[in-house]
C-alpha cells in the first residue's frame, strides 16, 4: 500500500515537472528585451519585431490600482471585525467574505461588466475593481488572522494608560500587524496577477499602443496570453510562453516572498 | 518589548500611502488629457480586421489621432456599439430589426467587400480541390466524415484522397463569417436550412470551436484533415489551401478579386437598411465566388466624436479601398453604387 | 484559521467605557467598510439573478434539464443540461484523479520522503500553485492536448473501448479528457498543500503511540493519520471541487465546445463557466445574454455550495479538535 502512495507521488511529481519544464524551456527561448519594449503587430501581414509592452504596462497599472482599492478596505474590514464587531456581526460579515471568496472569477467579470462597463465603456479601472473584489477576502482574512494574534495585553495596556481605543488600534495594534498585512497583500496579488476571466469583459477591447491611462481599456498579460494561445502563428505561441514564464516568475516570487514574510512576522509575534 | 508607535506618525504614514495611491490613480487618469479626437475605438468582425489593421498606421499619419480596433467577432461588435462601449462596431452580418432597436439610433454602412474561404489542412494533397455547396453542407452536418468519401472524390476526379478523418473547425463566438457561411449553406442545402438555419451563432452538429478567425485558423493549422472557414486573408497569411467552390453556373471559383467582384455585381442596390446579399448568386454571374459578402460598420447617428468618425469613415470607403490596403488581403474596392449609398449614410452622422 | 476561541470579554476589554469622538469615527469608517463588503456580495448575487430573470421567465425551470443552445433568430431555445453535464463530468473526474495524487504527494512530503527530497518537491508543488489558469490552458493546448490525442486516447480506447467513456478518440486535441487533466493539474496543488499541512499537524503522540504498539508505517498512516485528518481532507477535496467547477479560462481553451451530452470522454464538450466565457461578449440577443446569466446563477449555486460546505467542515473539525485538545496551545 505504501508503494501506491509512492506511485501516486511519482506520477504527480512527473506531471509537475512536465508543466514547469515546458513553460521554462519554451518561455526561455523566446525571452528577450523586445517582449517588454515593443508593442504587438499593428497590421495583419506585418513582419516587424513585436512584443507585449502594452500588456506589461497594463498589468502593472491594473494590479496596482486593484491593490489601492482592496488594501484599505480589507484592512478596515478586518479592524472592524476584530476590534469592534459583536460576535453576530462578525460571523455575518465573515460569512459574506467567504461567499465572496467562493464566487467564480468569471461571474465577478460579468458582474463588473453589468455594473461599470455597460453604457460607459471598458477601462482599466473596471478591471482593477474586478480584481479588487477577488483580493478583498484574502486581504481581510489574513489581516484578521494577524490582528487576532496581537496579544490583548497590548490593548489592555493602552486602556490602562488612558489612551482612547481608536489611538490604541491605530498606533499600537495595527503597527504590529504590518508584516502580516504585507504578506496577505502579496499573496492576494499573486492570486490575481494571473486572472484572466475578470478582465475578459472589463478591459479587453484594446489597441496595440502602450497606455498607462486606467480610464482606457488596458491590455494585460493574462488576457494577452489567452489571445495569443488561440492564434495560428507559432511566433505568437512563442511570445505567449515567454509572457507566461515572466508571469509565473513574478507570481512565484510574490508568493514565496509572502510566505517568507508570513513565517518571519509570525515567529516575531509569537516570540513576544 | 513591543514598540509603541507614535499615533500621529502611524496616521501620517497611512495617509501618505493612501494619498500616493490616489495621486497615481488620478494622475494616470488625468495625465494624457482625454480630448475627444484622441482615439477612435472600434470592435467587432474578425473578417474585416486584416483590412482595418492596415488602416491604423495610415489613419494615424493622415489625421493625427489613433485608431484602435479589437477583433472580437461581429456579435461582440454589435453588442459593444449597442452598449456604447466603443465608438464604432463592425459586423459582416447585417443587423436584425431587434438589434437596430436595441442599438437605439444606429446605422449600418457597407465599408468593405470580401469573401469567406473554406480552408483545409491536408498536407499530402497539393492540387486545388473542388467542392460544391450540397457536399459542403453534408460535411458540416457531420454526414461526410472522411476525405476519401465518394462525394468528395466525385468532385475531384483523378486526385488521390486519403482516408483521413474530417475535423470541422467552426466559430465558438458570435461571428459574421459564420453568418456568411450558414447563409450560403442554407441557400444550397434544404437539409441545412431546416436543421440548422443561418445566424452569427448556430447549433453546430459536429466540430471543434475556436474563438475568432484566428482560433479557427489555429485549429485548422494544428489538425490534419481539418476544414474551417474564415476571411480569405487568414488563409493567405497561414498558407492554408482553400476549396474552389462550384457556383450556380457550374464553374469552380476561388475567393479572389474576380470571383468577389462578379458576386458583388449580383446585388448593386443596398436595401433600406443599407444591407446587401451576394451569397450564392444566380447562374448569370458565371465567375462569381458564391461565399462572398459585404461587411458593415455600425455607428450611432449621434455621437460626440462625429467629426473624427466621419473623417475616418469617408477615408475608409474611398482611400482605404485602394490597392495598397486591399489587394494583398483579397478585399475588393466597393462598387460605385454601394459607395454612393455609403457616403450618404456617413454624412448623416452628427453630433 | 483564526484563533477565535478567545471569549468576547477577554478580547474586548473596552465595553462599558466612555465613548469618544475618535472611537466613533474609527468604528464608523471601519464599519462602513465591512458594510460595503457585505453589500458587495449581495449586489453580486442580486445582479446575476436580476440578469437571469428574463430567461427564467421565458425558459422556466425546464432550462436546467433541457439540452439546447440555439441562438438562431426564430429558433431561440436555451438550456443548461449539456453544460451541467460537462461541468459535472470534468470536475468530478478531475477530483477523482487529483485526490489520490494529492494524498500521495502529501503523504510523501509528510511521512515517506527522505529529508533532502522534501524541500525541492514542496517547492515544485508551490510552483504549480503559482501557475495561473491561462498558462495551464496554454500548456493544455500545445503540449497535453496533442499528446493525449495522439498516444493516450487510442491506447485507452483499444484497451477499455468497451466502456462508453473511452469511445473513439477525437481527431483534434480539444476534448473533455484534456479538460479533465487540465483541471486535475489545477486542483492538485490546493488539495495537496492543505493535506500536507493536515498530515503534519497530526499530533506526534498519536503517531508514535501507534508505532510503539507495533504497527507498520502504512498501518499508522491508515489508522491514525487518515482518520485524524479526515475532516480536513474532505474540506480540501470539496474546496478543490469548487475551484474546478468555477474554472472558465483553462477549460474553454481545451474543451472544444458543443451542445450535447456525449459520454465519450474523447469528444468535445462544454461546461457552465466555459460557455459563459465563450459566448457572453458575442451573445446574439438579449435573451441569450439573460440565458448566460441563468447559467451563471446555476454556477454560483454550485461553487458557493462547495465553498461553504468546505468552510463548514473546517469549522466543525476545528471545534472538535479544539475541544479534544482542551483549550488552545
Amino acid at each position: 500500500m505504501e508503494g501506491l502512495a509512492w506511485l501516486a507521488a511519482a506520477i504527480a511529481i512527473a506531471f509537475l515537472v512536465l508543466i514547469v519544464w515546458s513553460v521554462a524551456r519554451k518561455g526561455a527561448s523566446e525571452l528577450n528585451l523586445d517582449l517588454l519594449t515593443k508593442g504587438p503587430a499593428v497590421t495583419f501581414l506585418s513582419t516587424a519585431k513585436v512584443g507585449l509592452a502594452n500588456a506589461f504596462a497594463g498589468t502593472i497599472v491594473i494590479v496596482g490600482l486593484a491593490i489601492a482599492m482592496a488594501l484599505p478596505v480589507g484592512i478596515l474590514v478586518a479592524v472592524y471585525l476584530n476590534e469592534f464587531a459583536p460576535a453576530s456581526i462578525r460571523n455575518g460579515v465573515s460569512l459574506a467574505l467567504d461567499v465572496l471568496n467562493g464566487v467564480p472569477a468569471i461571474v465577478i467579470g460579468i458582474f463588473v461588466y453589468g455594473l461599470f462597463v455597460l453604457g460607459h465603456g471598458q477601462s482599466g479601472l473596471a478591471g482593477s475593481f474586478a480584481l479588487a473584489c477577488l483580493m478583498l477576502p484574502l486581504v481581510a482574512r489574513s489581516t484578521m488572522e494577524v490582528l487576532a494574534l496581537v496579544p490583548n495585553s497590548l490593548r489592555e495596556a493602552g486602556l490602562g494608560l488612558g489612551i482612547p481605543q481608536w489611538r490604541t488600534t491605530l498606533s499600537i495594534v495595527l503597527p504590529q500587524t504590518i508584516g502580516g498585512i504585507v504578506t496577505g497583500t502579496v499573496l492576494a496579488v499573486a492570486r490575481v496577477a494571473g486572472e484572466t476571466a475578470p478582465l475578459l469583459f472589463t478591459s479587453s477591447i484594446v489597441g496595440t499602443q502602450t497606455s498607462w491611462n486606467p480610464r482606457h481599456a488596458l491590455q494585460s498579460i493574462p488576457v494577452a496570453i489567452f489571445e495569443l494561445s488561440e492564434s495560428p502563428d507559432p511566433a505568437d505561441h512563442a511570445r505567449a510562453w515567454a509572457a507566461a514564464l515572466v508571469l509565473i516568475l513574478f507570481i512565484l516570487f510574490a508568493s514565496l516572498g509572502g510566505r517568507w514574510l508570513a513565517t518571519r512576522s509570525r515567529t516575531r509575534m509569537l516570540s513576544r | 518589548m513591543p514598540k509603541l508607535g507614535h499615533p500621529i506618525r502611524t496616521l501620517a504614514v497611512l495617509a501618505a500611502v493612501a494619498a500616493a495611491f490616489a495621486a497615481v490613480a488620478v494622475g494616470a487618469g488625468a495625465a494624457p488629457a482625454r480630448h475627444a479626437g484622441d482615439t477612435i475605438s472600434g470592435a467587432g468582425s474578425t473578417f474585416v480586421s486584416p483590412l482595418v489593421s492596415t488602416w491604423i498606421p495610415a489613419v494615424g499619419s493622415a489625421f493625427g489621432y489613433s485608431l484602435q480596433y479589437s477583433a472580437i467577432g461581429s456579435s461582440g461588435g454589435i453588442n459593444a456599439i449597442t452598449g456604447r462601449t466603443v465608438d464604432f462596431g463592425a459586423s459582416d452580418a447585417p443587423l436584425t430589426p431587434d438589434q437596430f432597436t436595441a442599438c437605439n439610433g444606429c446605422e449600418q454602412i457597407p465599408w468593405a467587400l470580401g469573401a469567406t474561404s473554406i480552408m483545409y489542412n491536408l498536407p499530402g494533397v497539393k492540387n486545388l480541390l473542388h467542392m460544391d455547396g450540397p457536399t459542403l453542407a453534408q460535411i458540416f452536418l457531420g454526414k461526410i466524415t472522411t476525405w476519401n468519401d465518394p462525394a468528395i472524390a466525385k468532385l475531384n476526379p483523378g486526385v488521390s484522397l486519403p482516408s483521413t478523418n474530417i475535423t470541422i473547425a467552426h466559430r465558438s463566438d458570435g461571428s459574421g463569417t459564420t453568418f456568411n457561411l450558414t447563409d450560403y449553406l442554407s441557400s444550397v442545402s434544404p437539409a441545412w436550412a431546416s436543421q440548422i438555419g443561418k445566424g452569427t451563432s448556430v447549433n453546430w452538429p459536429v466540430g471543434v470551436g475556436g474563438r475568432g478567425s484566428s482560433g479557427v485558423s489555429a485549429i485548422v493549422g494544428q489538425t490534419t484533415g481539418a476544414i474551417g472557414y474564415a476571411d480569405v486573408a487568414f488563409a493567405l497569411k497561414n498558407h492554408f489551401s482553400y476549396f474552389a467552390m462550384k457556383n450556380n453556373s457550374g464553374k469552380f471559383t476561388t475567393p479572389g478579386s474576380r470571383g468577389i467582384l462578379a458576386a458583388a455585381s449580383s446585388d448593386q442596390k443596398p436595401a433600406s437598411d443599407n444591407s446587401l446579399s451576394i451569397v450564392n448568386p444566380p447562374a448569370k454571374y458565371p465567375n462569381a465566388y458564391p461565399i462572398s459578402t459585404f461587411t458593415y460598420v455600425i455607428v450611432p447617428l449621434q455621437t460626440s466624436k462625429a467629426a473624427d468618425l466621419k473623417r475616418f469613415l469617408f477615408w475608409a470607403v474611398t482611400k482605404g479601398q485602394a490597392g495598397t490596403y486591399t489587394a494583398a488581403l483579397r478585399f475588393v474596392p466597393l462598387p460605385k453604387s454601394v459607395l454612393v449609398v455609403a457616403e450618404k449614410a456617413i454624412a448623416q452622422i452628427h453630433s | 484559521m483564526t484563533s477565535l476561541d478567545l471569549t468576547d470579554a477577554a478580547r474586548r476589554p473596552f465595553t462599558g467605557r466612555r465613548v469618544r469622538f475618535g472611537d466613533v469615527s474609527l468604528q464608523v469608517v471601519a464599519g462602513t467598510a465591512a458594510a460595503a463588503a457585505t453589500v458587495l456580495v449581495g449586489l453580486i448575487v442580486w445582479k446575476v439573478v436580476d440578469g437571469a430573470r428574463p430567461a427564467i421567465s421565458h425558459e422556466g425551470v425546464q432550462f436546467v434539464w433541457r439540452i439546447a443552445w440555439n441562438p438562431v433568430l426564430g429558433r431561440e431555445v436555451f438550456g443548461a443540461a449539456s453544460f451541467l453535464f460537462g461541468t459535472a463530468l470534468t470536475s468530478l473526474f478531475a477530483l477523482a484523479l487529483a485526490a489520490p495524487l494529492a494524498m500521495g504527494i502529501a503523504l510523501f512530503l509528510s511521512e515517506l520522503a527522505p529529508r533532502g527530497v522534501r524541500a525541492p518537491v514542496t517547492a515544485l508543488v508551490e510552483t504549480l500553485a503559482a501557475v495561473p489558469s491561462v498558462v495551464i490552458g496554454l500548456w493544455g493546448i500545445f503540449v497535453l492536448g496533442p499528446a493525449l490525442q495522439r498516444y493516450v486516447e487510442p491506447a485507452l480506447h483499444s484497451v477499455l473501448g468497451f466502456i462508453p467513456l473511452f469511445g473513439p478518440p477525437g481527431s483534434a486535441g480539444p476534448s473533455i479528457f484534456t479538460a479533465i487533466i487540465v483541471l486535475t493539474m489545477m486542483i492538485l496543488p490546493i488539495v495537496s498543500s492543505i493535506s500536507r499541512e493536515l498530515f503534519l499537524g497530526v499530533p506526534h503522540e498519536l503517531k508514535e503511540g501507534a508505532l510503539a504498539l507495533g504497527s507498520t508505517r502504512w498501518e499508522m498512516v491508515r489508522g491514525v493519520v487518515f482518520p485524524y485528518a479526515r475532516g480536513g481532507i474532505a474540506a480540501a477535496l470539496i474546496l478543490g471541487l469548487g475551484r474546478a467547477v468555477g474554472e472558465a479560462i483553462a477549460v474553454t481553451q481545451v474543451i472544444g465546445g458543443g451542445v450535447f451530452i456525449h459520454w465519450n470522454l474523447f469528444d468535445t464538450g462544454d461546461t457552465l463557466a466555459s460557455k459563459i466565457a465563450e459566448s457572453f461578449q458575442g451573445a446574439a440577443s438579449d435573451l441569450e445574454v439573460s440565458a448566460l446569466f441563468y447559467l451563471a446563477v446555476i454556477l454560483l449555486v454550485f461553487s458557493l455550495l462547495a465553498n461553504l460546505t468546505a468552510q463548514w467542515i473546517v469549522w466543525r473539525v476545528a471545534r472538535a479538535h479544539g475541544i479534544s485538545r482542551g483549550g488552545h496551545a
